[in-house]
């Protein structure tokens, strides 16, 4: 790595990060049209389910938590993505992460805004949502801050606030370098939001200890928020829900799901950019051994979490177990055991077959599989309560909720179309520098 | 008054500011500009910071005062618990943590604003428009000791002295 970066000049890092800002291919404005209107249509049908009511969508009794909530989970795992591994990878002072920090960040906070939206969709009355937030109102109730509910609030906030931070206070030297060299309201853009930035020794110093001490403060974020998504279910008396492994379960599988993402975006990018010699062959076979490691720590708990299910042979938690392993659920969850261990351990173990376009694969497989892990979790446990009775007769999704949770695909990639095309997607300034060993 | 001299690298900027620090000047007066962070030797331009410090305090300070406030509006409206505790340290732990880790985050951005001089800039001080690969450095001198300091800052290797008045 550090022989690549010697031997790149800096005005050519320059430049090639730049180039990617001002010229504006075809190709790009045709995905954004696209991208754009499926997200238009993702707000068209949520306009109308808030005009109908959620009777337009699949929820019904016992299966109230449906497509929502698992995206919410899903989009909150592929979060983990960005601010977690670059913060790891910063505080080890690896050095091949720098060509791949600030996209992942730039994952977190876009995946952060969508995950965040799921919950107030969720809601019969989202414009009602303002009531999470505690304010002296006229009959003086506050929330229950007792309530999963106001810990996801707390902790997404935090999140989020943290992450945006974590993209943003490295990108400030490169948005000072690019307004001293952009015109019109582009360069009005930069120069405000750089700050003012001079490139002082005191700006680096603080920048470095901010950096630092952000780094470290985000991990303990990012594991906490997971966790406490992990607890809207656990804390739950549900079967199969209430684990005391679910939390570490979840951050797992959140990280998991993150570097397949960012595997995948990684590739998009290399490609659409042209950043080949910036994005090479080794960061792709770093992140792949570590989503094949991620991948047999998930086949870990995934063995715990279900084992002990079915050594305890509880009525009501076999029932759910029998749903997903053999029943209604089956085709699911080995698509799931297939995307999430097999496709990885093969193409991934192997080293003769390990590639980049293997490790898109296995991230693209990695990425069903996980979205399939999520249904899973919510889904049959809530079709199958503890009383027989309850039990449901299966949930079907409608075009409204698919629609809704198909354009927040459409929307993340929206988003980072145009955070690439406003902002540089490699940290100019890390790139360059090479700290005395 | 500011002298801004160039310098092609590191060691020779390191030098520099040891020849000026040798010759008196504060590390007040001297600053470093450059499009990468410079690694200078230890203690040559150490810049001290309460970052850490005040970043816990910023932690301990919200994440305290969730506590009083989540206990405030437990007990300002008596709801029917049936029982259980109005104010319930293990069911609001999480909140307390998220709040203590906002006020860490909050903390740690406003003494970055502070500290790097972001909130605080004297705008008179020239500033250089930077290039990449060049080292500036600027020193603040009295008018006397303009030409002293221009000829130890040749001496020391620059490429470039520049004399700078203060911006209006």
């Amino acid at each position: 790595m550090a022989t690549t970066l010697r031997t790149l000049p800096h005005d050519q890092i320059q430049e090639d990060t730049w180039r990617t800002l001002r010229n504006t291919s075809p190709q790009y404005v045709t995905a954004v049209l696209l991208t754009g209107s499926v997200t238009a249509w993702g707000l068209i049908c949520w306009a109308y389910q808030i005009s109908k009511g959620l009777g337009v969508v699949g929820k019904t009794r016992p299966t109230m938590w449906a497509l929502y909530i698992l995206n919410f989970v899903f989009w909150i795992g592929i979060s983990h993505a960005g601010t977690l591994i670059s913060a790891i990878l910063r505080l080890t002072h690896a050095a091949w992460r720098k060509p791949v920090t600030r996209a992942a960040e730039a994952i977190t906070v876009f995946c952060l805004m969508i995950g965040g939206l799921f919950p107030i969709i969720h809601l019969g009355r989202p414009w009602l949502f303002y009531w999470l937030i505690p304010y002296p109102n006229s009959r003086l109730i506050w929330p229950n801050f007792r309530s999963p509910l106001l810990w996801d609030l707390t902790a997404i906030l935090t999140y989020l606030t943290g992450s945006m931070l974590f993209l943003y206070l490295p990108m400030i030297p490169d948005l000072g370098q690019l307004g001293l060299h952009t015109g019109g309201a582009r360069g009005l853009l930069y120069r405000t939001l750089s700050l003012g930035w001079t490139g002082s020794d005191r700006e680096w110093h603080a920048l470095e200890r901010a950096m630092k001490l952000m780094a470290g403060m985000i991990l303990a974020v990012a594991v906490s928020v997971h966790t406490v998504v992990a607890w809207d279910f656990a804390m739950a008396l549900a079967p199969m829900w209430h684990s005391t492994i679910f939390g570490p379960y979840f951050v797992v599988g959140a990280i998991f799901s993150g570097i397949a993402a960012l595997l995948l975006i990684m590739a998009v990018i290399r490609k659409t950019m042209g950043l080949e010699a910036y994005i090479q062959p080794r960061h792709f076979e770093n992140l792949a051994k570590l989503l094949f490691l991620m991948s047999l720590l998930w086949a870990y708990f995934t063995v715990a979490e279900n084992l002990t299910v079915w050594y305890g042979n509880q009525p009501h938690e076999m029932a759910v177990f029998g749903a997903r392993v053999r029943g209604r659920y089956a085709p699911f969850f080995w698509s799931m055991v297939i995307c999430n261990f097999i496709v990885p351990c093969v193409l991934l173990g192997i080293r003769r077959l390990r590639s980049i376009k293997t490790a898109v694969i296995s991230a693209v497989c990695v990425l069903a599989g996980m979205w399939l892990e999520r249904f899973l979790i919510v889904i049959p446990t809530l079709s199958f309560p503890p009383l027989p009775s309850a039990w449901g007769t299966g949930y079907n999704a409608t075009w409204v909720e698919i629609s809704i949770a198909i354009s927040t695909f459409a929307a993340m990639a929206l988003l980072y179309l145009i955070f690439a095309k406003l902002f540089p997607i490699i940290a100019i300034w890390e790139y360059k520098y090479v700290p005395d060993e | 008054m500011y002298l801004m001299s160039e310098f092609s690298d590191q060691f020779t900027l390191a030098g520099a500011i040891q020849a000026l620090k040798l010759r008196g000047a504060d590390a007040a007066d001297l600053d470093v500009f450059s499009t990468e962070p410079v690694d200078l030797p230890a203690g040559l331009l150490d810049r001290p910071s309460r970052m850490s410090l005040l970043t816990v305090c910023g932690g301990a300070g919200i994440g305290l005062l969730s506590v009083f406030f989540v206990y405030w509006t437990q007990h300002n409206y008596e709801i029917v618990t049936g029982g259980m505790p109005y104010f319930s340290p293990w069911a609001t732990g999480v909140i307390h943590f998220e709040l203590t880790m906002l006020g860490a985050v909050a903390g740690c951005f406003l003494t970055f604003l502070w500290e790097s001089g972001i909130l605080r800039r004297d705008k008179r001080a020239p500033v250089p428009k930077l290039a990449s690969g060049v080292l500036y450095l600027r020193v603040r001198c009295e008018p006397s000791q303009m030409l002293a300091t221009g000829e130890c800052l040749y001496q020391a290797g620059a490429s470039k002295v520049e004399k700078l008045e203060e911006r209006a």
